[in-house]
């Protein structure tokens, strides 16, 4: 069994998903793009507990999950219940998806935990940043997917399963 | 006379977008339990033709819950709606007795279908 994912087929995954949930979901448009978010962020994370011991996060500009969740909610505005009830569902689907073809390349059906909304940047205690994905929409705005190892991973090129 | 779905998601956006895809269907939402606790706690209760279910949940996941309510009521529908949609998942739900699997972000078509197919 395959239980091994290099980080560029990991990255490849991760950039898909994304490009087809936040369309499906909310019908943003989000380009991969060198520029960071502003300086009123939200972020969610998730963590696989079963599978692949990693983190994934989402660090995005409050303005961009906002539209996002207007357009999901067909209303001209939203609560900050609402933005964060959007945001955790979106990245849940998102990461669903994730799982999904990471099951698909190695076999290992990952689980992961309810996602968890924070509002400013947070980063994960215990763990580091393997790599990140940047994006923009048509607004300029952006958001980060951030994927997290543990510090004791030495591996630097590969996602392992440490079940 | 409409089939009556209990719908059971941690998340309000769901609910939403369920009514947007039942609306003028032969479905109308009967209930709606943020968890799998509050879905065992309400089936008495609803007694619901259909119970479309998620998987990541706070507290019991949503495919314990589907177990614990078919032990109880092997005839209860139960669709699991997740965006967990592999094979593995495919396989512990329909184990456990989950009549369908529809994947999130889910269509009106595709969600009709199984429905569908679950209540016959």
């Amino acid at each position: 069994m395959n239980t091994a994912l290099a980080k560029e087929e990991l990255a490849q995954i991760l950039d898909q998903a994304v490009q087809d949930v936040t369309e499906r979901t909310a019908g943003v448009r989000l380009h991969q793009k060198n520029q960071s978010p502003g300086e009123d962020l939200c972020t969610v994370e998730i963590t696989f507990d079963k599978g692949f011991h990693t983190s994934l996060t989402l660090c995005a500009d409050t303005g961009l999950l906002s539209r996002m969740a207007c357009n999901s909610f067909h209303e001209e505005s939203v609560s900050a219940e609402d933005l964060e009830e959007f945001t955790k569902e979106y990245f849940n689907v998102l990461c669903g998806k994730i799982a999904g073809a990471m099951y698909k390349a190695t076999q290992i059906p990952a689980h992961f935990s309810p996602p968890v909304f924070y509002h400013g940047r947070y980063e994960p205690e215990g763990r580091e940043i393997q790599f990140m994905l940047t994006y923009s929409d048509e607004y300029c705005e952006g958001a980060q997917l951030i994927h997290h190892v543990p510090f004791s991973d030495g591996d630097e090129d590969s996602l392992r399963n440490q079940t | 006379m409409s089939k009556r779905v209990m719908v059971v998601d941690d998340s309000r956006l769901v609910r939403v977008q369920l009514e947007d895809v039942l609306a003028g269907t032969d479905y109308e939402i009967a209930a709606f339990c943020r968890s799998g606790e509050d879905a065992i706690a309400q089936y008495d209760q609803v007694k619901p033709d259909l119970v479309t279910m998620d998987i990541i949940m706070q507290g019991m996941d949503g495919l314990e819950a589907a177990e614990c309510i078919l032990k109880k009521h092997p005839d209860a529908r139960i669709v699991v709606v997740s965006s967990l949609a592999y094979e593995d998942t495919y396989e512990k739900a329909k184990a456990i007795g989950a009549k369908g699997f529809v994947d999130k972000p889910f269509h009106q078509e595709q969600l009709l279908k199984v429905f569908e197919q679950a209540l016959f």
